[in-house]
């Protein structure tokens, strides 16, 4: 890496751009109030204000610039009685605005904010007869108006202080079609910021090296650019999104989803993989920093060299990339009704969700069900009245279906607020006339399947020694789960230790975790249309609730379960994502793929990856990376839908637990995002520490 | 046939080529005094006590069920370029077994990793069977040998010369430890006798891993190092290289 290069990520480590800062958040009610201004409107008056608060900062040789100045708190546009008067008996997702969703942002660079502008204009004719395509189109034009005006003032300052080469840039981009790789990224480091402003979060960047690749591939053969320069500008621009990320909301630092996918097929099926896949790939490992996150879509027949590359990104232990298979998410997306074409085009969410970027309004994630609640349930009251197991299996179906019912219900409410300049983003808001909060080409709502390996381990030990072996009686199982195995340790040791697990290649246990995710996907085929027209997308990521469902949490919507047939004690966390109980030994990753590659994933499609650490010492050389890249191919050839792979060395972790002060840029993936581990609560870092790791004790 | 086996490792990147799932057999007829697999030592079943929990060194496999669980891996294991290792302990000492495994498996490549202490019926009884032999040498001078390996090394040298008559490509493996083998005299005599050997594929330099003495307070066991761990280890190439061996500090 150049100095220059360096010296822009040593300041932004240092957060030498924090000291630009304004204090308070603008205060926009007054005038919405005097104004009587509608939601739309609102919301629009929110993008221009913020944009135009926005003071301009320019720093020494950047050449990329937009650095946010204004805090975290986005004003509020109703008064906390109005707001509650729109909400009551509707559902907020999260904290309400439009999130984790993916822009069209090819299309916006190719047309211009202009472009977009002409578009508003046509529709505002088309549908002049319809006042709610008016205000909403009237209200997108507003929010061009605020970006522009946010890029004029940069112009306006880069050529106050001569920075002739930016105020070129900005004045053409991002109002006309970005012309150059570097015009490109300007663009969307602009583009892409204003969303946050908005009070969007969760923002992703879609598929990265197919957008931007028409102009990096103009700039190469033109000479414009040579291959040195793009990886600068590249870099620069991974650099800028890591400048405000402490203020975007998450449930930990970290957690933002600003996601980019990499490689996978275009929309006609072809191989995608190009330059810039590999170019992204080499300068996200050479950074080493926590954003972007890189997502990964592979399938059976993808290079091993492209997957040297990225097992060389998975050594500097950022926890990413995240694999995706296209063999296996392209056929579940279509068989979830997306069309072939949008399926092909499939990029991640802040996490592991799949979507269509600019059509996709989903939302991913309304919850989860809980496995280890059916199945404790089904086993404490099935065991209760002498049942066998079918009788069990049975009642798991209904907990199933009763907790996938009880969270849709919650979001037959959903109450998404109108987003004006978000909608400018998307593939056909504006030449529909219609708000993207309204819905897009694809309105689904995704659900995540926590705890299955728990799950599957409780009925594999009850199916084993209750049932086949005799050698636990139920009454003794059922007091030992009552007492939370207080007094009862010989048999949580046997539960626990002995017997089946899933994780290591066994019908016996693995059989159970396909069934719960059948039983799942059942539950959501069978629950028909959301009131948004969508599907319910069973997946099989936990996210937090690992912990959430073992340990409670404030309106938490889920059941809390307590102690479990697997010889689990209450409060101790669950299997994170596709990962075997915590506290079992399993032998490797091998049999790991091989359990989960059991997993009918055209059912369960909405993303969860299986989660893996590695030591270290398996990244030494050259040799061994390729055995790793081998290993994610092998993830791929058996038919496994998502990985999410670590290089961690517990003595690593530990020592960063004595002396955080060392250790200050030790990242870690925690499950579905990197965070820095010394920023994480206590509880987490354990997490961690416990996790598996695929080495010696 | 039963055998003993204290771990099976998958994904074991550094016991052979490709992505490879190895066997532990319990049982060694050596006492090397820098043993980082002391459970592997004892011939018997042996209670592990650690943080991470308990459990037990040296469960019991029939060769049937052994050779079932590795073919469950033979297609991942052979489209990686891969197979199965063979370590210790000392698989010789369970020579019988593991020959009945390998009978068993599916078409899969194997890896001996040995010390090449063991009768020479048993070993010539594996090197039928196996694709690629590690063959330790620790030290040439026989006194020393008996010293911190608790044997004598005539037999090892003897099936050393077996092995290179096979016609099975081997790699030699010197564990470098400070002060013992990784002195000069030492790493001379193993270059002079290996030089030249028919089937040698290289020599692998082992240094020295100060993680040597984790695994015995968990075992059960005393971990007394008789050398200082905290000396810079002579990984030596230049010995090998001017006596025309191919090697690598591994």
């Amino acid at each position: 890496m150049n100095p220059r290069i360096e010296e822009l990520k040593r300041r932004v480590r240092d957060g030498d751009h924090r000291s630009k800062r304004q204090g308070d958040p603008i205060d926009i009610l007054e005038e919405c109030e005097a104004e009587r201004l509608s939601w739309p409107k609102r919301a629009a008056r929110l993008a221009v204000r913020q944009c135009e608060a926005e003071t301009v900062v320019i720093a020494a040789e950047e050449e990329i610039v937009f650095t946010r100045t204004l805090p975290a708190a986005i004003p509020p546009v109703f008064s906390q009685a109005d707001w509650e008067r729109l909400c009551a008996g509707r559902t907020l997702h999260e904290l309400g605005p439009i999130n984790n969703i993916c822009a069209d942002w090819g299309k916006v660079l190719a047309q211009g904010l202009l472009g977009r502008r002409d578009t508003a204009l046509a529709s505002l004719e088309m549908y002049r007869d319809d006042p709610q395509a008016v205000e909403f189109l009237e209200a997108a034009i507003e929010t061009l108006e605020g970006v522009l005006g946010l890029a004029a003032r940069y112009a306006q300052t880069a050529r106050q202080i001569g920075r002739l080469d930016l105020a070129v840039i900005l004045e053409r981009v991002p109002a006309a079609p970005a012309q150059t790789f570097r015009e490109a990224l300007q663009a969307l480091r602009l583009l892409h910021a204003v969303v946050w402003l908005c009070g969007h979060y969760h923002v992703g960047l879609g598929r990265f090296d197919q957008y931007m690749w028409p102009y990096l591939k103009a700039d190469l053969a033109s000479g414009n650019l040579d291959e040195a320069r793009a990886y600068d500008l590249l870099a620069e621009f991974f650099i800028s999104l890591n400048k405000d990320s402490d203020l975007y909301p998450g449930v930990q630092q970290g957690d933002n989803g600003q996601t980019l996918t990499l490689g996978g097929v275009d929309r006609a099926g072809k191989p995608a993989v190009n330059p810039l896949t590999y170019l992204a790939l080499r300068v996200s490992r050479d950074l080493g920093m926590i954003d972007p996150k890189i997502n990964l879509r592979i399938s059976a027949h993808t290079d091993l060299d492209l997957l040297c590359l990225a097992s060389e990104l998975t050594r500097k232990g950022l926890g990413f990339p995240q694999y995706s298979n296209d063999d296996v998410v392209i056929h579940g997306l279509v068989a979830h009704g997306y069309n072939l074409e949008d399926a092909r085009d499939y990029a991640v969410a802040a996490c592991w969700e799949f979507l269509i970027p600019g059509w996709g309004m989903d939302v991913v994630n309304i919850g989860a069900v809980s496995f280890p609640a059916a199945v404790d349930q089904a086993i404490r009251q099935g065991l209760g009245a002498g049942e066998e197991l079918a009788g069990i299996i049975l009642r798991v179906k209904s907990e199933i279906e009763g907790q996938v019912q009880r969270l849709a219900a919650v979001y037959e409410r959903l109450l998404l607020p109108p987003a004006p300049y978000y909608s400018v983003l998307m593939s056909d808001c504006l030449e529909r006339g219609k708000d993207l909060s309204t819905g897009a080409r694809y309105n689904n709502y995704g659900i995540h399947g926590a705890g299955a390996a728990n799950a599957a381990d409780a009925l594999s030990a009850v199916q084993e020694f209750v049932f086949r072996e005799g050698s636990v009686r139920p009454e003794d199982l059922l007091d030992a789960l009552d007492a939370n195995y207080e007094g009862y340790e010989e048999l949580r040791l046997k539960l626990a230790e002995l017997g089946p697990k899933v994780g290591n290649d066994d019908d016996r246990a693995d059989a159970f975790m396909v069934l719960l995710f059948d039983l799942f996907a059942g539950a959501c085929e069978s629950y028909g249309l959301t009131s948004r027209g969508g599907m319910l997308r069973p997946g099989t990521g936990s996210a937090m609730y690992y912990l959430w469902l073992a340990q409670g949490r404030d309106g938490m919507r889920e059941p809390l379960v307590g102690a479990t047939a697997e010889g689990r004690r209450k409060g101790q966390p669950l299997g994170a994502n596709l990962a075997p109980s915590q506290g079992i030994r399993i032998r490797g990753p091998i049999s790991v793929l091989l359990s989960f590659a059991k997993l009918d994933n055209r059912r369960a499609c909405n993303g969860g990856p299986i989660t893996m650490e590695l030591s270290d010492s398996v990244f030494r050389d050259e040799e061994s990376i390729r055995k790793v890249a081998m290993l994610v191919r092998t993830f791929a050839q058996s038919g496994c839908q998502q990985l999410q792979l670590n290089s961690l060395n517990v003595d690593t972790l530990r020592e960063a637990r004595a002396h955080p002060e060392l250790h200050k840029n030790l990242i870690v993936r925690v499950w579905g995002w990197s965070g820095y581990f010394c920023e994480l609560s206590e509880e987490y870092q354990d997490q961690i520490i416990a996790r598996h790791m695929y080495r010696d004790i | 046939m039963a055998g003993l086996i204290f771990d099976i490792r998958e994904f074991a990147v550094h016991d052979g080529p490709g992505i490879r799932t190895t066997v532990f057999l319990k049982g060694c007829p050596l006492s090397c005094v820098w043993c980082h697999n002391p459970e592997g030592q004892s011939c018997i079943p042996q209670d592990i006590h650690s943080p991470a929990g308990s459990r037990t060194a040296g469960i019991e496999y029939s060769a049937k069920d052994l050779a079932a669980l590795l073919n469950r891996q033979a297609e991942v294991l052979r489209a990686n370029e891969g197979g199965v290792t063979f370590s210790g302990g000392e698989p010789l000492l369970q020579a019988g077994f593991v020959a009945e495994v390998i009978d068993l498996l599916d078409d899969l490549h194997v890896v001996l990793d040995t010390s090449g202490y063991g009768s020479e019926i048993d070993f010539r009884r594996l090197l039928e069977r196996v694709d690629l032999v590690y063959y330790d040498l620790k030290l040439i001078d026989p006194e020393a040998h008996r010293v911190y390996t608790g044997a004598d090394n005539q037999i090892i040298l003897q099936n050393l010369k077996e092995l290179s008559a096979s016609g099975v490509p081997f790699v030699i493996r010197v564990p470098l430890v400070p002060g013992v083998t990784d002195t000069h005299a030492n790493l001379v005599a193993i270059a002079a006798l290996v030089s030249g050997l028919p089937g040698l594929v290289r020599v692998d330099l082992l240094p020295y891993n100060r993680a040597a003495g984790a695994k015995y307070k968990a075992a059960g066991m005393e971990f007394r190092a008789q050398y200082n761990e905290a000396s810079p280890v002579n990984a030596d190439t230049g010995v090998f290289e001017r006596a025309g061996v191919k090697v690598r500090v591994a």
